[in-house]
């Protein structure tokens, strides 16, 4: 076990640059005391794939990421063969192929010794290892954070399974690899669809939903430091209210975090209405979502009863 | 702490949450690991452990709450001393009067502190609703079940105020005040849960309303308001935007064919160079979007939709590996063949003549889910995107939201589109409020331009 609490995992994350809450912290916590992966769901950009870098980085271990996609198989995920140093070598060695023919009385005795060389072929030498069997084989123990896993095929799905519970893979060719350290897995989800109940199960879950406002806000000022306090209540308030509209795209925590980023760099102290329009196209990130908030923006300001801090 | 886990677990379980052992079994081993006395620990653990969906969640925090929070027994102990006399009294009384009654002595339970029969009754009236196929296509069972509950209710609740009227010379003032109120407190938690089912929380619901308007006038021409000439006006359009749509596609497909080698091609190729491999061939992966199930109502102000999202569909059939269609009023017809069969607006106009449907009746969705259910739920797997087009306008008849559910299980995806506005949608016979919860995307498809947008997320 390496975190001694949940308080020290709270700890820990937070310095590496990771503010969470306490459900979060003990997910972590568990998932580490008990080697079991997380299935983290969520709304695009909480942070999902963040907790698996500042875990990775609070562990001091090597991240291994993988990126799922629809028709991401086994060999873009697990391992491929190298079919050309495979064939590469075959040419190479040809020579040596009618060295260990030569003297076989009949066809038949050709072939077999040429098939007791076949191990030469289908060895470790010619295997590709990809980011699954990476973290297996890896002799420092990694943060393997898969990543959008509802974005992949069932098929998918059903190779991670084996993985997930008992941290083997089995190549054919090869037989089974056991996993040297256990590596600590966290998938997120998007839920674009529902996972199978089979994958649930061996995972504990976590939601992260948008922070609350205080945990925004610290999450702001950790990020951009040297920001006035008066400054960072408005951004984040400002936010919530943006989040609140029906947009195509929510602005999510590192869009708060851009937004303050350039007002910083625009050296504004106060926000007013007229900075945020100017600035509205770092937090939307479509056409239409921009005209929305500006809309509300102009309504809100027309009748004055605007919760932003424009009337300060 | 085993059994309080246990205890539960099994109340999870009467509400419908899919809790394995094994599961059980390492919520035990973590708790030992943290500090069961701090609330957020504890409860984190139960629920990353015993509600594995966001769907999930409201559910199991329902039961949480009524577990650790409501059905605590700490009135007070030297309060308890003094009461519990007449607790027990009154817990006599009720049980000679509930008898062997089930659900009267599911609510004594109830009140006791222990939810699972409670719990259970009230998941049996639910199941009612799914079970009652074929005989009614009205939801008058369950809706009478859970009218005799609300009456044990009462029951109960009058029978502990006259014992308590009865007993007015042996029980202080003070005394039945705060058994009235103990008891109140228990009952209307348990009325709470009858008449408020939990509804799972909405946040991974994907509510698209904001669209980009890329065509001016006709774009936003609602479907149902088309002249002639402006739905011939609109195929052109239609056509265009589907030819662009398959030179994207396209585009993405041919940069996308390094798949698995192949080895036949290789070695033909290589006998060009004296047999060294120089090239090296890979097989194709074939464009996989999966399955494509839609279910069109055909009552006619949904219909004028319908034809142009199957149009669309249709003329990109080759982005997806199947398309499969069928219409419904009250009841389902298979319709694909037709599609398959003859060029696009030839289809559109023989699905209506002669498909195998009766047109002159009310909508039901409960009767289409059903059908469904019966023949065609094979055709869903995890590969199937599921499309239903309709206003759920379903006059009343039993919604059988239960069986979208099942088909949600079944299939990758679930999307919802509505032809009607979205001011429409939770009024009168609409049943939108109850499938919503179902689904996992709904959408507003009123227009050509709300179904463009939808289309192009489809395949791209």
């Amino acid at each position: 076990m390496e975190f001694k609490s949940v308080s020290d995992v709270k700890d820990r994350l937070e310095k590496a640059d990771y503010i969470t809450s306490k459900e979060i912290a003990t997910v972590v916590f568990l998932a580490e005391a008990t080697n079991k992966p997380i299935l983290v769901e969520g709304p695009a950009g909480v942070g999902k794939t963040e907790l698996g870098k500042a875990v990775a980085r609070s562990l001091n271990r090597k991240m291994i990421r993988l990126q799922c996609y629809e028709g991401l198989d086994e060999s873009k995920a697990l391992y491929e063969w190298e079919y050309a140093k495979q064939l590469l070598y075959t040419q190479m060695v040809k020579e040596k192929i009618s060295d260990v023919v030569t003297g076989s009385g009949s066809l038949s005795e050709a072939v077999d010794r040429i098939a007791d060389q076949e191990d030469a072929f289908f060895s470790e030498r010619f295997i590709q290892p990809r980011p699954l069997l990476q973290a297996i084989v890896s002799d420092d123990p990694v943060v393997l954070l898969i990543d959008e896993v509802d974005k992949s095929d069932p098929e998918f799905e059903a190779f991670l399974l084996e993985i997930l519970s008992d941290f083997q893979i089995s190549i054919p060719e090869l037989g089974t690899k056991k996993a040297v350290k256990i590596p600590f897995v966290i998938l997120t989800s998007n839920n674009y669809r529902d996972m199978s109940d089979a994958l649930k199960r061996r995972c504990i879950h976590v939601y992260i939903d948008y922070p609350d406002r205080e945990i925004e806000m610290r999450i702001v000022s950790l990020k951009t430091p040297g920001i006035q306090e008066r400054l960072l209540e408005n951004i984040v308030d400002s936010i919530r209210q943006i989040r609140s509209l029906d947009l195509k795209k929510r602005p999510c925590i590192s869009e708060t975090l851009d937004w303050a980023q350039s007002l910083m760099a625009l050296q504004i102290e106060d926000l007013s209405f007229e900075v945020i329009l100017d600035t509205l196209n770092v937090i939307c990130k479509y056409r239409s979502d921009s005209e929305k908030v500006r809309d509300y923006l102009e309504k809100n300001h027309m009748s004055g009863n605007a919760a932003w801090s424009i009337s300060s | 702490m085993v059994n309080l886990i246990l205890k539960f677990v099994s109340c999870c379980r009467a509400s419908d949450i899919r809790i394995s052992t094994s599961e059980v079994l390492d919520c035990l081993t973590q708790l030992q690991l943290i500090d069961i006395l701090d609330e957020d620990q504890f409860k984190a653990t139960l629920r990353s452990n015993f509600a594995k969906s966001r769907r999930e969640q409201s559910r199991l925090d329902r039961i949480y709450h009524l577990f650790f929070h409501e059905m605590r027994q700490d009135m007070g102990i030297a309060e308890r001393d003094s009461l519990s006399e007449h607790i027990e009294d009154i817990f006599d009384m009720l049980q000679e009067q509930a008898g062997e009654d089930a659900a009267l002595g599911a609510i004594l339970d109830f009140l006791s502190g222990d939810p699972l029969a409670y719990l259970r009754e009230l998941r049996r009236i639910q199941r009612e609703f799914q079970d009652s196929t074929g005989n009614t296509r009205f939801n008058l069972g369950p809706l009478a079940s859970r009218l005799q509950m609300l009456i044990n209710l009462n029951t109960t609740r009058g029978a502990i105020a006259q014992f308590l009227d009865d007993n007015h010379t042996q029980i202080t003032r003070e005394n039945r005040r705060n058994l009235a109120a103990h008891f109140n407190e228990y009952l209307d938690s348990a009325y709470a849960m009858l008449m408020n089912e939990p509804r799972p929380y909405e946040d991974n619901l994907r509510q698209v309303r904001a669209y980009e308007k890329r065509l001016e006038k006709l774009g936003e021409k609602s479907f149902s308001l088309l002249t002639q000439k402006e739905i011939e006006e609109m195929r052109e359009i239609i056509e265009l935007l589907v030819r662009r749509l398959k030179d994207i596609m396209s585009r993405r497909f041919a940069s996308n064919d390094r798949g698995v080698l192949d080895v036949k091609k290789t070695l033909r190729r290589a006998a060009k160079y004296q047999g060294v491999p120089v090239e090296i061939m890979f097989r194709k992966r074939p464009p996989r979007k999966g399955k494509i199930v839609t279910l069109c109502d055909v009552s006619s102000s949904v219909w004028s939709a319908a034809r142009f999202m199957l149009n669309i569909l249709y003329s990109l059939q080759e982005c997806f590996t199947k398309v499969k269609s069928f219409i419904f009023v009250s009841g389902l017809a298979e319709v694909s063949e037709i599609f398959e069969k003859y060029e696009i607006n030839q289809a559109i106009e023989k699905v209506l003549s002669e498909a195998d449907i009766e047109y002159n009746v009310p909508t039901d969705y409960g009767e289409t889910f059903r059908d469904f259910r019966k023949s065609h739920m094979d055709i869903l797997n995890k590969k199937t995107t599921l499309i239903i087009i309709g206003d759920a306008r379903s006059n009343y008849f039993s919604a059988e939201d239960g069986i979208l559910e099942e088909m949600r299980e079944k299939s990758r995806r679930v999307i919802w589109l509505n032809p009607e506005p979205e001011q429409a949608w939770y009024t009168g016979d609409s049943e939108m409020y109850a499938y919503k919860q179902h689904c996992n995307e709904i959408r507003p498809c009123r227009n050509l331009n709300q179904l463009l947008a939808f289309v192009e997320e489809l395949i791209l």
